[in-house]
């Protein structure tokens, strides 16, 4: 006893040390740096998230997909994404793969009521597409393994205008005019899945945009109408995302 | 060049278990799958909140083409995040990526005796707390090398492999530049930007597998293209750079009842002719202090994880992990950079508690919390911390086939 007392207070002396460590300011500030340094790259994150890039379910030919958290609420992003079947694995041949075409578009709301109610915003611009192919195999009955192309472009516009004063907004003593940045990669896919119960998935897969060197991995599992999962962006600003979609599969 | 060893000695870890990816009797074609993701938060003594991981997938076909004659193609993504490393090796915020590919060739000469000619190249990216481009790491790398393999097969009914490779690769990095020669010779490009850490790897190992038990030799040897010696003089003499590594470990994988244990231990020797100049400053000559085989060293680690399986689905998991380093030739220093008495040791324990939820044969979860210690009796913290703990809390998830 005396013994597990002693290695308790141990531990407890060294989380003492550790968490005494965090310093939540600076590490605000750092957040802030890198979303001012690549706005483009921290809102690209996000049209990740709402990207349906995983097969058709085996049977199913076509299905919708709207992101609902954190692209619909609280980021407003309005987003639709589609997906259909060109060939369902083994009908031509057997072992030939099932092949999906995949593809979306999301607008962001609240760009454009701050281009309608800001004295200082003179015109915004957020949204994006996708579109690209996804080829799946089974390499066992409860194994299917997925590889896929896609066609990523983002485009972040902003325009300001003095105010009443006659200022623009200014950002380390510089009068901001306007920015104009954007995300275009083309993305390679690789993942696996596998049932977690009666119409039930689970999946993992990596994203890796071939010019940008851009990569994330996503886990998500999923059912008949919702899916869960969470993205990693490693070198992201915020590295998980916790994920939220709905979808339909006919 | 830690990163190199660990690369080269990883590979000859994993090449034993590569090489056990064998084509199911039915198939001309045999995929194989590996996903492994790892997040964490990482709070240390020294310095602020951090987060960082691991990202590795590999993907790989084994093609039946005769009973004889296999081929095997495997291509490795891996990023390696932040983290908590053992002293002296990376900082807390440095990240790599790496891109292999590997084709080898297997053909089976008897029913015991395997031979496996292969290539491989590879890219590797690094980047540090800068977060400069991947393409302008300092320590960007890329390797093209090949490799002969031989196994023989000692005892079926145990699955007794012992497995020969001889290995070599030649290592350019294109980015890197010697900061110091710059800083005292601007002018000077080509001896500072000269293809300085541009080398040759050849690297031989044995490695055995039996029944539950593994383990191996390997021995690595880096002849440096151009990087010469630093001399007594504080200049680089007509030497070249050459630096060996031997390597020992061994482990063995058990179930007993509910626990399951799979604890491994390794010894590694570096040397090096390279030797080291101290200068406390840029501008400060008279601190000059020549410190002879620097970069030799022992290194001891141990690893002993530990499962219990409360039931087919659930585990509890504990986990002790030291890496014990010892420097031969140098002196430990204080807290101003001046050398003492005593040589360099650095000693890192982490300790890890899990939870493990297996989702089916091919999936799995994990959720652990890991208590690091790391500490040194080299006081000079300046760019590396050498003394300090840690906690990390993290979620790893596998998928393989």
């Amino acid at each position: 006893m005396k013994r597990i007392t002693f290695t308790l207070t141990a531990l407890l002396c060294f989380n003492g040390a550790a968490f005494a460590a965090i310093d939540w300011e600076s590490k605000g500030m750092q957040m802030a740096g890198e979303i001012i340094a690549n706005p483009a790259g921290f809102f690209y994150d996000f049209q990740q998230d709402l990207e349906g890039t995983t097969p058709l379910p085996p049977g199913k030919t076509w299905g919708i997909q709207t992101g609902l958290f954190p692209t619909a609420i609280p980021l407003t992003y309005a987003n639709v994404s589609g997906k259909v079947r060109l060939h369902g694995e083994g009908r031509i041949a057997p072992g030939v793969p099932q092949v999906d075409l995949i593809g979306g578009y999301w607008d962001m709301l609240a760009a454009k009521m701050a281009t309608k109610d800001s004295k200082t915003i003179d015109s915004a611009k957020f949204g994006g597409y996708y579109m690209g192919g996804i080829i799946s195999a089974s390499v066992s009955p409860k194994v299917r393994t997925f590889w896929g192309y896609k066609h990523s472009v983002m485009a972040a516009k902003l325009a300001f205008k003095p105010d009443e004063d006659g200022k623009l907004p200014q950002f380390m003593g510089t009068d901001l005019n306007s920015f104009d940045t954007g995300f275009k990669d083309d993305f390679i896919i690789a993942g696996i899945e596998t049932p977690k119960g009666v119409n039930k998935l689970w999946s993992m897969q990596l994203n890796y945009g071939i010019k940008t060197q851009t990569f994330s991995s996503k886990v998500s599992w999923y059912g008949k109408y919702f899916e869960l999962g969470l993205n990693i962006f490693p070198e992201g600003v915020l590295v998980v995302h916790p994920v939220w979609n709905f979808h339909l599969n006919f | 060049m830690k990163r190199i060893i660990l690369s080269a000695v990883i590979a000859a870890v994993m090449g034993g278990r590569l090489c056990a990816a064998v084509a199911e009797d039915s198939k001309i074609f045999t995929p194989f799958f590996d996903m492994t993701l790892n997040e964490a938060a990482y709070m240390p003594s020294v310095g602020n909140i951090f987060s960082g991981g691991n990202i590795n997938t590999q993907v790989g076909l084994l093609a039946k083409v005769t009973e004889k004659d296999h081929i095997f193609g495997l291509y490795n993504f891996n990023y390696a995040g932040q983290g908590f490393a053992p002293q002296d090796s990376k900082q807390f915020t440095d990240r790599s990526m790496t891109h292999a590919f590997n084709f080898e060739y297997r053909r089976n000469i008897n029913e015991k005796f395997r031979v496996r000619p292969g290539v491989s190249l590879s890219s590797d990216y690094s980047r540090s707390g800068a977060n400069e481009a991947w393409k302008n790491g300092l320590y960007n790398m890329s390797a093209l090398g090949f490799q002969l393999a031989a196994d023989y097969i000692f005892d079926f009914e145990k699955n007794g492999v012992v497995s020969l490779t001889y290995l070599s690769k030649a290592v350019k990095f294109p980015n890197y530049t010697d900061l110091l020669r710059e800083f005292q010779d601007p002018s000077n490009t080509a001896n500072a930007n000269g293809g300085l850490q541009d080398q040759g790897i050849k690297q031989v190992s044995l490695r055995p597998i039996w029944g539950k038990w593994f383990g191996g030799i390997t021995y690595t040897l880096q002849n440096f293209d151009n990087q010469k010696v630093v001399e007594n003089t504080g200049v680089y003499g007509t030497t070249k750079q050459k630096d060996t590594t031997t390597a020992v470990d061994a482990g063995f994988h058990h179930a007993l009842w509910i626990f399951e244990l799979y604890p491994m231990a390794s010894y590694t020797m570096h040397r090096s002719n390279q030797n080291f100049m101290r200068y406390k400053s840029l501008n400060d000559s008279a601190s000059a202090t020549f410190v002879s085989k620097n970069y030799d060293y022992n290194e001891l680690t141990l690893s002993v994880p530990v499962d219990l399986n409360i039931t087919s689905k659930w585990a509890l998991g504990g986990a002790l992990n030291m890496t014990s380093r010892k420097y031969t030739d140098r002196n430990r220093r204080d807290e101003n950079n001046d050398y003492v008495d005593g040589l360099q040791k650095n000693l890192m324990t982490t300790l890890t508690g899990s939870i493990r939820k297996r989702i089916n044969d091919t999936a799995m979860v994990r959720l652990y919390y890991a208590l690091t210690v790391a500490s040194s009796n080299n006081k000079f913290e300046k760019y590396m911390p050498g003394n300090y703990t840690g906690n990390t809390i993290g979620i790893a998830y596998q998928l393989s086939y």
